[in-house]
């Protein structure tokens, strides 16, 4: 019963092309170790630097976001102090382009912001991401946001398809959110 | 200061300020856990070999094969910096290293290299086979 229930968990990531899969509390330290496992599967796979890069930096950029504003933290002190980010990352392959998604939690209030942002990227083309990123750049960040803006364009900037996200409202405070970058 | 050493890690890149004859080096990969930790005593001890000025030539080798976006907010600063010696009349040439066709580093020099008016931007080819 054990290993079926488990066996099929694994199926359903297997048939969706999905190659990681990571969910619950996301720390640096699990950022380097994904992103180090990451890199060596592709490097086996016989990708090229600059591609590695690329699905490298879309998947450092979105777990940090996860890391950064995930609306579901535990923080404390283990013997130094230790803050955890609830989320979840999923990494696969599908029609042979790399895709990577990330789910967290959100406030509601938040959400409109966000999605505010998320809109603007998806209308813009090639040349507009790159303006708009040379912009940010030169920008101070604003404190809520601490440099989320510069992240997301630079994962729009990566994508080899418009980025897809979603929200699913979960109570009055709280929204799922999702992002789903092919690269 | 005569130089500042920082070797790489895995997330932190390699630092080479040699003050004394000028030549700043910056290698390997910068995605730092915290950027403010990394980035903040390499600011200070590169204000301090600025503000100390003799004019003499200054040579910047920006070799980071990945950079994350918090990290571009801090070249960022690092470049300003330089940018304004240079208005000051200190030659400054700062050299963005790629890789062979890695586009996304190339189009992020030009993108860096757009507000430079006074330092010198040069873009060097390096070939494949470093650290992906």
């Amino acid at each position: 019963m054990l290993a079926q229930q488990y066996a099929s968990i694994k199926r359903d990531l297997d048939e969706k092309g999905i190659l990681f899969s990571f969910c619950g509390y996301l720390s640096e330290g699990i950022l380097y170790s994904l992103g180090e496992a990451l890199r060596e599967k592709m490097v086996l796979e016989a990708a090229d630097g600059p591609t590695i890069r690329r699905v490298f930096s879309v998947f450092v950029e979105q777990m940090q976001n996860i890391i950064r504003y995930s609306a579901e933290k535990m923080s404390g002190n283990a013997g130094r102090a230790v803050e955890l980010s609830a989320g979840m990352v999923t990494i696969g392959m599908e029609q042979g382009k790399v895709f990577i998604v990330c789910g967290n939690t959100v406030r509601n209030s938040e959400v409109p912001r966000l999605k505010e942002r998320l809109e603007h990227l998806k209308g813009l083309d090639r040349a507009g991401i790159k303006t708009y990123y040379r912009e940010q750049l030169r920008e101070e960040p604003d404190d809520a946001s601490r440099g989320a803006t510069l992240g997301l364009i630079e994962i729009a900037r990566r994508a080899s398809d418009p980025i897809d996200y979603d929200f699913n409202a979960m109570d009055a405070d709280r929204s799922f959110f999702c992002l789903k970058v092919r690269v | 200061m005569d130089c500042l050493i920082i070797p790489a890690t895995g997330r932190t890149p390699g630092v080479s300020f040699d003050f004394a004859s000028g030549h700043l080096r910056m290698t390997g990969e910068s995605y730092p856990d915290d950027v403010a930790g990394f980035f903040g005593p390499v600011f200070e001890a590169l204000r301090g070999f600025l503000d100390c000025a003799d004019g003499a030539a200054i040579r910047f080798d920006m070799e980071l094969l990945y950079f994350n976006s918090s990290s571009a907010k801090a070249l960022m600063n690092i470049f300003q910096m330089l940018e304004t010696v240079a208005k000051g009349g200190r030659p400054v040439t700062l050299t963005w290293c790629i890789e062979e066709n890695d586009d996304s580093m190339r189009e992020l020099g030009e993108d860096f290299a757009e507000d430079l008016r006074y330092v010198v931007f040069r873009m060097r080819e390096m070939p494949a086979g470093g650290v992906p």
